[in-house]
């Protein structure tokens, strides 16, 4: 089962989607809880796929998804978005995110989202 | 979900961040172009309304939202335009102050009114700034007293849960 990296800098947060892919089988090889750890995280982890709040200390997750497609080209990274956002959310596609999923999560679209992610990698 | 414990995460959370965002304020106070500070409070806001959503807390996360709104204009401007609006943001601050402590005490959210729409009013500049006029704010050595009374979190209460 893939392996994901949590970016999220809010504890609140990582533990929400943690509970929600684990019950689906997915393994959380990681948690990060700003932009420079996400990155210093994936260099480690080589995780799957990326989970990536977009407000964040240090490091932007856009500026982390800048980042992550530096050293991986073919990483796959979806955004955590909130309402309002979309302007960040498409520069984050633009960046080399694959998608987003929108708070409040909802779980099936938190799984459809990872699952189709994880689909267009192959 | 046991969102017992998301709501206990949640007071946890949002109380340290209402300590940042009232050391926020008060840093802004001495220096109106503090961008550290202007930042935390939009990242803090941004935070909040992320959580109250997913615990259906609306009315706090409407009003984070407007903070959040706010800053982000405050930030693309480099600065806050006046101490009136300041004490816009000390009025929204403790308007989320109230409602998180309303959520620890196990009482019924009510919204305020008023404070979604002034956090969305335009601030003129004002200048000088005419203190006997500007509007009403929390005094800081209150607003951290209430902060501190936040902690330590106390157990769920079963009639917040969802």
């Amino acid at each position: 089962m893939a392996r994901i990296l949590v970016a999220d800098d809010a504890s609140f947060m990582r533990q929400m989607i943690r509970e929600i892919v684990e019950s689906e089988g997915f393994e959380v090889c990681g948690e990060a809880s700003d932009g420079i750890e996400a990155i210093d995280e994936f260099k480690r982890l080589h995780p799957d796929i990326v989970t990536m709040d977009i407000v964040m200390p240090r490091k932007s997750g856009i500026d982390a998804v800048r980042g992550i497609i530096e050293i991986d080209p073919g990483a796959t990274i979806v955004m955590c978005s909130a309402l309002g956002q979309e302007a960040l959310v498409t520069e984050a596609m633009q960046a080399g995110a694959k998608d987003f999923i929108v708070k409040p999560f909802k779980p099936e679209c938190v799984i459809e989202t990872i699952q189709k992610a994880l689909e267009k990698e192959v | 979900m046991d969102m017992a414990k998301y709501r206990v995460l949640f007071l946890e959370e949002a109380t340290e961040h209402l300590s940042e965002i009232s050391s926020a304020l008060l840093d802004l106070e001495k220096e109106m172009t503090n961008s550290e500070a202007i930042d935390l409070i939009f990242r803090m806001a941004h935070s909040i309304k992320g959580m109250a959503a997913s615990l259906d807390y609306v009315p706090i996360a409407e009003v984070s939202h407007r903070l959040e709104d706010r800053m982000q204009g405050i930030r693309a401007a480099g600065c806050v335009s006046s101490p009136a609006e300041l004490a816009l943001l000390f009025r929204g601050f403790e308007s989320i102050e109230a409602m998180v402590r309303a959520v620890r005490d196990g009482q019924d959210l009510v919204p305020d009114p008023e404070i979604a729409e002034i956090l969305s009013a335009p601030v003129a500049p004002v200048a000088p700034v005419d203190a006997a006029n500007a509007p009403e704010r929390a005094n800081p050595q209150e607003a951290k007293k209430k902060l501190q009374d936040l902690t330590p979190v106390l157990e769920p209460s079963p009639s917040q849960t969802h």
